[in-house]
């Protein structure tokens, strides 16, 4: 009778939405939790998931070669050797420059600075850095130059704290202008050198590759372009065919390890996000919950200073609140688990056809995380409920 | 149970010109099984002193004490217990639920302790002519019926002491007989004590104690 009395201005419409509200919040919530503990599952079992993944090869240095009797250039034949493999989908080869080549700062602003220098390149498709700047054309005084991102790192980490030197960003970096003093048959010329990017890819002091080609042609001692690394790309790395076929050619490679878990932050961050709005939405669900219950005990509140007058306890004047909480909040568990549980069915299916395996069932930790949470909202809710119903009654 | 008013007044009353001297008086005492009857005009502090005893206002000055406790420190639950056991109250705004059939608003206070059956509250309904009205919701009842349901509810439950403020305002000479008949045996069941305030005096019946305030 309590329950009638009190439920009369139960807003139907509220509830209902306070209820979808928290459920939706909480399937989102546990379904990322638990696709974090897939991924990183999956991200185990496939460490080339992020696949094609490029492989730079060298051939050994060795003691002869130092003395200058053997070379570590790549021939035509060799590279036409290394397309043919079955496991090499693209190949390119590094050419590096053929004539003499300094850098040096005339700028007020930083200290002055000369040093000797080596360029490479690689046909543009092999790049990881993706910038409109990073283009030369005939004629053009300003030369593009991609650094790799580790000399950054070895700097701003390495150098100039044990120098106590300030920390450079790479947008600071882009604004440094530096001359480029080319020598070779008998010419110099000064060009303007300018970096544009940072490399995770290939390790190297990049140019464009057209621009290079130009300069050898112009500068150079050779009359053909030297190849001295050789860059492939490779839908499948972990091929035991590619170690094997390195053996045999003594070839070397450093495979850019950093690429998948570098990924793999990319993806948690963004997993991260969306757990945030998760919480974010479960938080507001969780305020519409509290503001739906006081609302509807505001509307009663006559009637609670009534019962309280008629000797009702503000305990017993609370029960039926909070029973329609537990109802509703058990309503959400219901629904959430069961939610949960066919869409992880439903991915179960899907990752099924692309290969990737997951664990089956909800992970431990989701299931005790969402149960503590629904407890964590009954709770609040509880106190709420209690609070208010006890501020109605000290009224009569 | 006794219920003792020490240098009580009302705030209200307080340094108001022309009040009863009843408030001068270091210690008024209700005694249960006496009864009193509170006689003033409007504005008197009637209400006041019965809604302070009830622990529902709690504007006074000194103290209430009922069987020796000071009841301001009582709590909520002790308050409570009080209300459902041991002081029987009829208001003068009567506190029914009007969306409620008159029925239901006299069971939820009976389900409390199932103080009385169904057939003693169709019974006590049917001797204050109520019997045909109890399933039809309070709000389309006349404030004379209101006040009879009213009472039959506060006497669902056992009481030290029965309080009514004007409660037979809407009530015929005889209703009110009726009533006060009903009341005043209930009180002899339960050896409890009568405090009833009225506008005029309630001349049929004889109470120990006439208060004017």
């Amino acid at each position: 009778m309590l329950r009638k009395l009190l439920w009369q201005s139960y807003g139907k419409l509220q509830m209902a939405g306070a209820t979808a509200g928290s459920l939706i919040g909480f399937v989102l919530l546990i379904s990322i939790s638990q696709f974090w503990f897939e991924m990183d599952h999956v991200l185990k079992t496939n460490e080339d998931l992020i696949n094609p993944d490029f492989i730079v090869i060298n051939k050994k240095v060795s003691i002869l070669k130092t003395l200058d009797v053997g070379n570590t250039d790549f021939t035509e034949g060799e590279m036409e050797n290394i397309r043919k493999q079955p496991f090499a989908d693209q190949v390119a080869g590094f050419i590096s420059n053929d004539f003499a080549l300094s850098a040096y700062t005339e700028s007020e602003r930083f200290p002055d600075f000369y040093t000797d220098l080596f360029f490479e390149a690689v046909p543009d498709t092999f790049l990881d850095v993706k910038t409109a700047d990073w283009k030369w054309e005939a004629g053009q005084s300003t030369i593009p130059i991609i650094l790799p991102q580790d000399y950054l790192n070895l700097y701003n980490f390495g150098f100039a704290p044990s120098q106590g030197l300030p920390q450079i960003s790479p947008s600071i970096i882009r604004h440094v202008n530096f001359k480029i003093s080319i020598t070779g048959k008998g010419k110099q010329t000064i060009f303007n050198g300018k970096i544009v990017g940072f490399s995770n890819r290939i390790n190297s002091i990049l140019v464009p590759y057209k621009f290079l080609n130009w300069a050898n042609k112009e500068y150079g001692k050779s009359p053909e372009p030297k190849i001295s690394r050789a860059v492939i790309v490779s839908k499948n790395p972990s091929n035991p065919e590619i170690a094997a076929f390195l053996n045999r050619e003594g070839y070397e490679s450093i495979k850019e390890n950093l690429k998948s878990s570098r990924l793999n932050i990319i993806l948690k961050f963004i997993i991260s996000f969306l757990g945030g709005l998760g919480i974010l939405i479960i938080g507001l669900a969780l305020l519409v919950f509290i503001l739906s219950f006081q609302l509807l005990i505001s509307k009663s509140g006559d009637k609670i200073r009534k019962l309280s007058l008629l000797g009702y306890h503000y305990r017993e004047i609370s029960r039926p609140y909070i029973y329609l909480l537990s109802i509703l909040i058990s309503l959400i568990t219901l629904l959430a688990g069961f939610s949960v549980l066919l869409l992880k069915r439903f991915f179960i299916n899907f990752s099924g056809d692309w290969g990737l395996e997951l664990t089956p069932g909800i992970h431990p930790l989701v299931a005790g995380g969402g149960i503590i949470l629904l407890a964590l909202i009954f709770v609040l809710n509880y106190l709420a409920i209690s609070r208010q119903t006890r501020r109605f009654s000290e009224s009569g | 149970m006794i219920i003792s008013l020490k240098n009580f007044i009302p705030l209200p009353l307080y340094g108001h010109k022309g009040n009863s001297g009843i408030w001068e008086s270091e210690e008024i005492i209700f005694e249960s099984p006496r009864k009193y009857l509170l006689l003033a005009s409007s504005g008197r502090g009637k209400t006041s002193v019965l809604s302070m005893i009830y622990g529902v206002r709690k504007d006074y000055r000194g103290s209430i004490d009922i069987d020796s406790c000071n009841s301001r420190n009582f709590s909520l639950k002790d308050w409570s217990e009080l209300r459902k056991k041991r002081l029987a109250f009829v208001f003068q705004g009567l506190e029914l639920f009007d969306e409620l059939s008159a029925w239901d608003n006299i069971q939820l206070k009976n389900r409390i302790l199932h103080y009385k059956s169904d057939q003693e509250i169709t019974a006590l309904a049917e001797s204050l002519e109520m019997e045909g009205y109890l399933k039809q919701a309070c709000g389309t009842l006349s404030f004379g019926q209101r006040q009879r349901i009213a009472i039959i509810r506060a006497l669902c439950q056992p009481f030290e002491f029965f309080l009514g403020d004007e409660i037979f305002s809407h009530l015929d000479k005889k209703l009110e007989k009726q009533c006060l008949g009903i009341i005043t045996e209930e009180c002899r069941q339960n050896n409890a004590g009568l405090i009833l305030t009225s506008l005029h005096k309630l001349e049929d019946y004889a109470f120990d104690t006439l208060l004017s305030l």
